[in-house]
């Protein structure tokens, strides 16, 4: 075979005491396009920051068309024609297409911009790779997310790329754009290009990618043909388990009625929402964005002032008026947004994990320290929490980990609700399932949970009973078995063949 | 990101945590610096007249900028609690009502001033920055008009008739007063920011206050209290700056604001989590007050004093903070 465009070995990188990568290979060919998939965590931007420049490597060789580069940084690898179309990073919104290609590459007349040939090259470039007329003056506001990416890809092509590195390229994109990108992607590929595709879609990566590097853990754990080897078992050689182990619900039996709901409404998000909790119960909550369903968990939780309708709780009419009113209640939030919401990054585990049962640590107001220390230990053993110590900061842990931080969080205090907001979310396969045993665990010992997924298999899966809400309507309540993830969406979609045809709406138990 | 299920310890030796470590060098190298170039810096004297006439009342104000900071939040009115305490203990006295009643209305006059931010900040929704900015300014133009455009008052010994001299220069089993005051609030705010619940929520609430919030951290609370702390910590120092200087000079608080705010940052030089700590602010403020009586014992004029410092700060805070991020 020719010689690697890109040839990384047993590259290695720690945060400290952490390790982001233990010691990965990444060889990319000339004229291929090269997946790399892996768990979140597993270490797949990691290492294409370390490529970018954007890390420093611990350890490890890294070569670039065969020569050795020690020290990486961002401008030394794009003069070497690799170029990066990163997740996130996009483009000036008030330059026009001409002038973003050719950023930081100006062609000058004397000391000047000569504006004449950016714009003749950008619209010549944007021709022949894409078969795009678009005016080199739009300005970048005015394209949709698919004319950004091509601009951004132009801009490389237009730097003379011979690698492309394209960071989930498709997650913005409608599928008609999906398939003209990758029109494009295999056009380059011919031409002798070098293409790295990292996605999380395994379909995307078995119909684009020529190779695949699936990481686990910081470590390279194979190098396969997408086609050949198939869908599950690159699922598998990222998660090293077997698929059926993914939902290990086990259903308890139901007590009373813990939260009730009636005719909760807020405009303008949701109406009439009614609703019981049981004891044990996992309650399944989805619906398409902006549908509501977010919402109603908020409403729950003080956070939004409802217009009419009741709460009771253990029988006792309640009104939130803010979130501490929610959680010195007993009722508990997983929310969305863990970033901001979910943990305090800058601060310890300890201090997170203690964070809302501080008072049983404490007594006259001071925190005892070592009980704390015990409790949290506790907590970390028993949530198999991965990190080095109760002091470690929270920011310095993976997705996964951070989740089970937040929940931790919740696990000794005395709440009986839980409202559990995506908790899955950007969380590797691994931290899911122990996620999903958590739940189990709060069910067996008699909490009530409202589980809210966008992932509806997730909440085939997981819960007792599944609560569909449609524009701000609750068109559907599914019990357990009466429900597959095509027929769910249907409803989310408010596909009128769903809307009736289930049990009526439950009142009540 | 995957970590070996045993690490349990970390590396005896590390550039990240040296880099915790450069304030404490910089202020040991200091100190050696002018022992041996600065005559006269190590006698007692000299050191007793640094921690009374620079450290005592900074210390006292940057402990309570050190709970607003924790907090998330920045006051930039201490030197209004200074003066307005200052103010109001000294026109009490100079009224013939004593030094206790004095003190309790200069102390009072700053809790209006905190109370004033904590209503600013906890009912409008003003972010802390504007909100005690506009308190400054405020407060400024109340001490001009109640002093005839910024007159000094100055009292005769017979008006003062020591209530001054029992704040400033007595000493209790042969310590000064004011170290002893120093003292107790030092305890007591690193007991409330560091040991108890209360500086718990606090902590979390300057970390990420929307996670406070969530976990049911009563957030104006909080708040509240913290700026009615720092006020009132002012508002003691203003009473011991009076009670130094026997007299009240309009505006003269605000000379402590920079220092405070400047001495809680470079005191979070000292943990890895760069945060406020009681411990930080403190060698903050000595490292700030041995500079500038350092610098003066060598002959350095005020102006080239404030350069020192100017570099000593880009230096500690350069080094400790570049260590720990080259150790990424």
């Amino acid at each position: 075979m020719s010689e690697p465009a890109i040839e990384m070995r047993n590259v290695r990188k720690t945060f400290g005491p952490v390790i982001a990568l233990e010691k990965a290979d990444l060889v990319v060919h000339p004229g291929t396009i090269h997946g790399l998939v892996g768990a979140n965590g597993a270490g797949k931007s990691t290492i294409i920051k370390i490529l970018a420049g954007i890390y420093r490597k611990t350890a490890g060789t890294i070569r670039i068309f065969g020569e050795t580069i020690e020290d990486v940084t961002p401008v030394a690898i794009e003069r070497r024609g690799v170029h990066f179309i990163h997740q996130d990073r996009l483009l000036v919104p008030t330059a026009t297409v001409a002038e973003s290609i050719f950023l930081r590459n100006e062609p000058r007349f004397g000391p000047f911009l000569n504006h004449r040939h950016m714009r003749r090259r950008s619209k010549e470039l944007l021709h022949r790779y894409f078969d795009l007329e678009l005016s080199p003056d739009t300005l970048i506001s005015e394209l949709s997310t698919a004319q950004q990416k091509i601009v951004q890809i132009t801009r490389a092509l237009a730097q003379d790329a011979r690698v492309l590195v394209l960071d989930e390229p498709t997650a913005a994109l409608i599928d008609k754009e999906v398939k003209s990108l990758f029109k494009v992607l295999r056009r380059l590929r011919d031409d002798g290009l070098a293409i790295v595709f990292i996605s999380h879609y395994m379909s995307e990566i078995t119909e684009i990618c020529d190779t695949v590097t699936v990481l686990r853990n910081g470590v390279d754990v194979g190098v396969v043909d997408p086609r050949e080897v198939g869908i599950p078992r690159i699922v598998e050689m990222m998660t090293a388990r077997n698929t059926s182990e993914m939902y290990p619900r086990r259903a308890v039996a139901l007590g009373a009625p813990v939260l009730s709901v009636r005719d909760l409404t807020c405009e303008p998000y949701f109406r009439n929402v009614s609703f019981d909790l049981h004891a044990g119960e996992i309650l399944g909550l989805t619906g398409l964005l902006g549908s509501g369903d977010k919402e109603v968990l908020k409403a729950l939780f003080g956070q939004l002032r409802t217009d009419s309708g009741e709460i009771h709780l253990n029988g006792e009419r309640v009104e939130f008026r803010s979130p501490v009113a929610a959680v010195s209640s007993g009722v508990a939030k997983i929310p969305e947004d863990r970033r901001a919401h979910g943990v305090a990054a800058g601060l310890s585990v300890r201090e997170n994990v203690s964070l809302a049962s501080l008072s049983d640590v404490s007594s006259r107001g001071f925190v005892n320290r070592s009980r704390e220390v015990e409790v949290v230990s506790g907590l970390i053993d028993d949530l198999n929490i991965k990190t080095p110590g109760p002091d470690q900061l929270v920011k310095n842990l993976s997705g996964g980990n951070q989740q089970k931080v937040v929940v931790a969080k919740w696990l000794n205090c005395n709440s009986q609700v839980y409202l559990m907001d995506e908790p899955t979310v950007a969380v590797d396969v691994g931290a899911k399932i122990e996620i999903f045993e958590l739940m189990n665990r709060l069910a067996e010992e008699g909490k009530a949970l409202i589980f809210l997924s966008s992932d509806l298999e997730e909440i085939v899966e997981m819960c007792d009973r599944t609560l569909v809400i449609y524009r701000g309507e609750m068109i559907a309540d599914y019990a357990r078995g009466d429900i597959d993830a095509d027929r769910l969406l249907a409803a989310a979609s408010g596909a009128p063949a769903e809307r009736g045809t289930p049990a009526p709406v439950r009142r009540s138990a | 990101m995957s970590v070996p299920s045993h690490t349990t310890s970390r590396p005896a030796f590390n550039l990240e945590a040296l880099s915790n470590y450069a304030v404490l060098a910089a202020f040991l190298a200091i100190i050696a610096f002018f022992a041996i170039f600065a005559d006269g810096f190590l006698s007692l004297d000299n050191l007793v007249s640094i921690i009374l006439n620079k450290v005592v009342i900074l210390a006292i104000v940057a402990l309570g900028m050190t709970l607003v900071i924790a907090s998330g939040g920045i006051d930039l009115s201490v030197g209004v609690s200074i003066d307005l305490s200052s103010m109001v203990f000294v026109m009490l006295i100079a009224a013939g009502y004593g030094g206790f009643v004095g003190a309790v209305g200069g102390l009072a006059a700053a809790l209006c001033v905190g109370l004033a931010n904590a209503a600013l900040i906890n009912k409008l929704k003003i972010n802390p920055f504007l909100a005690t900015l506009g308190i400054l300014f405020i407060g400024e133009t109340v001490q001009r008009v109640a002093t005839g455009g910024g007159n000094p008052i100055y009292l005769t010994r017979g008006q003062y008739a020591g209530t001054f001299d029992v704040i400033a220069r007595t000493e209790f089993l042969g310590v000064p007063t004011p170290i002893i005051l120093m003292a107790l609030c030092i305890v007591a705010v690193y007991l409330a920011l560091h040991r108890s619940v209360f500086g718990r929520f606090v902590t979390v609430l300057g970390d990420a206050p929307d996670v406070a919030r969530y976990s049911g951290v009563r957030v104006g609370f909080h708040t509240s209290i913290v700026f009615v702390a720092c006020a009132l910590l002012s508002g003691l120092a203003g009473i011991l700056l009076s009670s130094t200087v026997r007299s009240y000079v309009p505006l003269s608080g605000d000379a402590f604001l920079l220092d405070a705010i400047g001495a809680t940052f470079i005191g979070t030089a000292i943990n890895s989590e760069r945060r406020p700590s009681v411990v930080g602010t403190l060698l903050g403020v000595l490292l700030l007050a041995v500079m500038r009586n350092g610098l003066l014992l060598i002959g350095w004029n005020f102006f080239w004093q404030q350069v020192g410092i100017g570099v000593l700060v880009f230096l500690v805070l350069g080094i400790s903070f570049g260590l720990r991020g080259r150790s990424e």
